[in-house]
């Protein structure tokens, strides 16, 4: 009985012990919360800070996310022969996939697995605003140790001032920047997406869309429905975006309902037009936009199934890829025009609804954070500077070795894959080694590709995103904090009734009151109450 | 003549009458449809052009059939075949594995005349209602046990499932009587030789059964292989996890799409087509499928667990 007692006991005590101490001390082990591990960048920073910051060699681990990559051998040997020789380091890529990096770098944060850098953003999981307040970014600006002066002033200086104003946040080091901002295209533009091929062939011209908006596209789409018979749907559309376009209203930078709106002037996206954060759905503008697509859909312009979460997506890239459409919506990216006519073969043109805006998600679009748990964060800023300045190590990083997966055309142009007369692609050279370029860095310094032509990031890319305009309230961010009751269960309702009012299958009479009712039970005016506390105070603190 | 009169008699006694059979066998064939469709829609989906899937989505009459899906899948290649062989070997040694720590522990609780059997069935079902959570699971694995990118990463977590040991123990209890163990120890076998010579053989349906579902467990495992092997990683990857990843790539960039904005687009461009995915399917389920018949004479005696012996 007493050796039974005893074995338990010694049981209990185990598992206590397991289950707090499994980390090494590093993390606590309850669900999200991070420890920084403050000492050891301390210690290991006064060691390396003598003389020769970089004498010891040491090996640099990178978390990326979005990448295609399955043999990276060569590309890795090149990298590390290059960086030995400028910061006396090796680098180690963990490639994360759209699909895996949420979850996997969401627990080698909250495990304190040894990584130095990681990617982070507004939109994955390791949120940057939120992850900085945890405590899993090491604070670049820190009085105290700013390494971000000391050794990244190189890729500071060359960042727009609007990506270096969107990089500030409220983290648990206090007010600074937690993360280098990666010169990519940071502007939001809202544009309709037009098939101008089947335009023409309806007897219209591009200037016919231009003139016209969304509630006046009745007679063009009712042509093309007319034209292409009863399985055709012109109107291809992503809901969400769709609202945004038609009622010039943004997400609102924090917000995870999707029930907030912030309106803009669409002919001049930087004015003050004193708009506060709103329930999108009890407005004015929603009501008539809504209206007008459930007409739309009535009158078999949209798929059913775009209304439908399941199918939504697929359907809206079935149909982009294969040219069934007539007009779609598009978040426009420079170029992007290029890429699709040659995909979809059809000419396809872009209409902006509004100028491009820079908002904080923008800018917080892909971002390299310097995890707390790096044991050589000195060595990580050196790389990052490194990276966005030296257009070879970032050329050999985004697009890997020449003559391997990419060749030089005589202009001295890339060549990443060879087309036949069609557009098809015969050779893919880099089919092993596809990383997310816009996800690394500095774009920028990058040579363009024979699709993107000579000069494209010098005389387009770098002038069109310096002249988008930041929102005027761009350095807000709505903070939730003890709303959580409230935020769930307004996300709850949006995501019942949201999708289907947006892409015209409900009925507006009769789900809207619905929903608006719900949304009130869930507390939503608390929400917008509070957003516009925060707002009015970011207004005056400016 | 005599005997099958006999026989047609004999079957009768037992017979509900006619209508209640052609009722109960409409049911059950409806209910076998049920289970059954809609991996018959999987498999025509596979083989359907991608061009029909656009213009009239998922059809049991697709506008035209190509194989051009599959074409791409054995393009894949190296990555396809390599993932079947791991698919395959991670269940053949995880379930052999598996099967041997699972029958020493539950053949341990089984016996009553084992002093610690309490404590240790508290441990079992101890872990059955409280588990460490993910984080601590992540923190063990992969840093104490070192265990990334290596089929061991695999295999030793789903090693051992509490909920089959208890199955596994009222099995021995019930079908082995301790007679038989008494006897084989008055006989002069040893304990080892007792548990693989005589209780195994007797228990076989019930491990049968055990096997299978850890067969099963292993084959279909993603969620283990996301957080252990690493996207660079080519070598370790099993087939469900291959399939997963384009599922959730899609699934990934559809949700981020507003914040994304144009990146979405382009990477979506890049993903596989519907018609492979289905493809992916089709090859997953396929050899599970087929070993479901050899394994289910076992699992029917293994289903009796536990019911009243003549």
């Amino acid at each position: 009985m007493k050796m039974k007692k005893l074995l338990s006991l010694a049981l209990v005590a185990t598992m206590a012990m397991s289950t707090l101490a499994a980390c090494g001390g590093k993390t606590e082990s309850t669900s999200n919360d991070v420890a920084p591990v403050e000492s050891v960048s301390d210690e290991t920073g006064a060691e390396t800070a003598d003389s020769n910051p970089f004498e010891e060699h040491v090996t640099l681990r990178w978390y990326l996310d979005g990448n295609s990559v399955t043999n990276d051998s060569a590309v890795m040997e090149a990298i590390n022969k290059y960086l030995n020789e400028k910061i006396n380091a090796d680098l180690e890529i963990i490639w994360g996939t759209w699909g895996d990096f949420d979850d996997n770098s969401l627990l080698a944060i909250n495990s304190g697995d040894p990584v130095d850098i990681y990617f982070t953003c507004s939109w994955t999981k390791a949120e940057y605003n939120t992850y900085a307040k945890k405590g899993a970014w090491l604070r670049l600006d820190d009085p105290d140790n700013n390494i971000l002066k000391e050794y990244g002033s190189d890729v500071w200086n060359i960042l727009p001032q609007v990506l270096k104003d969107g990089a500030v946040t409220d983290g648990n080091d206090g007010k600074g920047v937690y993360a280098i901002p990666g010169y990519k295209d940071f502007g939001t533009q809202n544009t309709w997406d037009v098939n101008v091929t089947l335009l023409k062939e309806l007897g219209y011209t591009l200037e016919d869309i231009e003139s016209r908006d969304f509630f006046t596209f009745g007679d063009i789409l009712a042509a093309a429905k007319a034209a292409k018979g009863d399985n055709f749907y012109p109107l291809v559309i992503e809901g969400a975006v769709l609202e945004r376009m038609v009622t010039n209203s943004i997400i609102v930078n924090g917000d995870s309902t999707g029930a907030l709106s912030y309106y803009l002037d669409p002919s001049d996206v930087s004015k003050d037009i004193g708009s506060k954060v709103v329930n999108k759905f009890a407005t004015e503008e929603y009501k008539k936009f809504a209206e007008k697509v459930h007409e739309y859909y009535e009158l078999g312009y949209i798929d059913p199934a775009l209304a439908n979460g399941a199918t939504a997506n697929d359907t809206l890239v079935a149909q982009q890829n294969s040219a069934q459409y007539l007009i779609g919506t598009q978040s426009y990216a420079l170029g992007y025009e290029y890429t699709t006519s040659a995909a979809r073969g059809i000419e396809v043109a872009y209409v902006p609804c509004t100028s491009p805006y820079v908002d904080k998600t923008a800018a917080q679009g892909a971002m390299m954070a310097i995890s707390a748990t790096s044991e050589n964060p000195e060595r990580a800023m050196a790389f990052l500077n490194l990276l966005n300045t030296d257009p070879y190590l970032m050329q050999l990083v985004a697009y890997g070795v020449e003559g391997i997966h990419y060749q030089v055309a005589d202009n001295g142009l890339l060549i990443r894959e060879e087309k036949d007369a069609d557009g098809n692609v015969v050779t893919n050279y880099h089919e092993e080694y596809t990383p997310w370029r816009n996800g690394l860095g500095n774009i920028t310094l990058l040579t363009p590709t024979v699709d993107e032509g000579e000069g494209f990031f010098t005389d387009k890319f770098i002038p069109y995103y310096t002249s988008a305009r930041a929102i005027p309230a761009f350095g807000y961010s709505f903070d939730g904090t003890g709303l959580d009751t409230e935020l769930a269960a307004v996300t709850s309702v949006q995501s019942t009734y949201a999708l289907p009012l947006d892409c015209g299958a409900a009925d507006v009479d009769e789900v809207l009151p619905k929903m608006l009712a719900e949304l009130e039970a869930a507390g939503i005016d608390k929400i917008v109450a509070a957003a516009n506390e925060q707002l009015d105070a970011y207004f005056a603190s400016k | 003549m005599a005997e099958i009169a006999l026989n047609q008699k004999r079957r009768r006694i037992n017979a509900v009458s006619i209508p209640a059979e052609v009722a109960i066998n409409i049911v059950m064939i409806l209910f076998c449809a049920l289970c059954i469709v809609p991996f018959i829609l999987v498999i025509i989906i596979s083989f359907s052009a991608e061009d029909s899937i656009r213009a009239i989505g998922y059809s049991f009459l697709p506008q035209a059939w190509s194989v051009a899906a599959y074409e791409y899948a054995f393009k894949l290649g190296d990555a396809l075949w390599r993932s079947y062989f791991n698919s395959f070997y991670i269940t053949v040694l995880g379930t052999i594995l598996s099967l041997i720590v699972y029958i020493l522990y539950s053949y341990a609780l089984s016996r009553k005349d084992f002093k610690y059997r309490n404590l240790f069935t508290f441990i079992n079902f101890f872990v059955m209602l409280f588990g460490g959570g993910l984080v601590p699971t992540y923190c063990v694995t992969k840093q104490l046990l070192g265990l990334s990118d290596s089929y061991w990463a695999i295999i030793i977590p789903m090693l051992l499932n509490p909920f089959n040991v208890i199955v596994l123990r009222t099995f021995f209890q019930s079908s082995v009587p301790d007679e038989l163990i008494e006897a084989a120890s008055i006989d002069g076998s040893g304990e080892y030789n007792t548990l693989f010579k005589i209780v195994v053989p007797v228990a076989k349906p019930g491990i049968a059964t055990i096997g299978l579902l850890t067969a099963i467990a292993y084959w279909n495992e993603w969620f283990i292989p996301k957080l252990y092997i690493s996207a660079s990683d080519k070598l370790h990857v099993p087939l469900q996890y291959l399939l997963m990843k384009m599922q959730a790539d899609a699934e990934y960039i559809a949700k981020n799409s507003a914040a994304m904005g144009a990146e979405a687009g382009m990477a979506m461009m890049n993903l596989p087509t519907q018609s492979l995915r289905m493809v992916l399917v089709v090859l997953v389920v396929f050899p599970i499928a087929c070993a479901y018949p050899f394994f289910q004479r076992y699992i029917i005696s293994g289903l009796t667990i536990g019911s009243v012996k003549g």
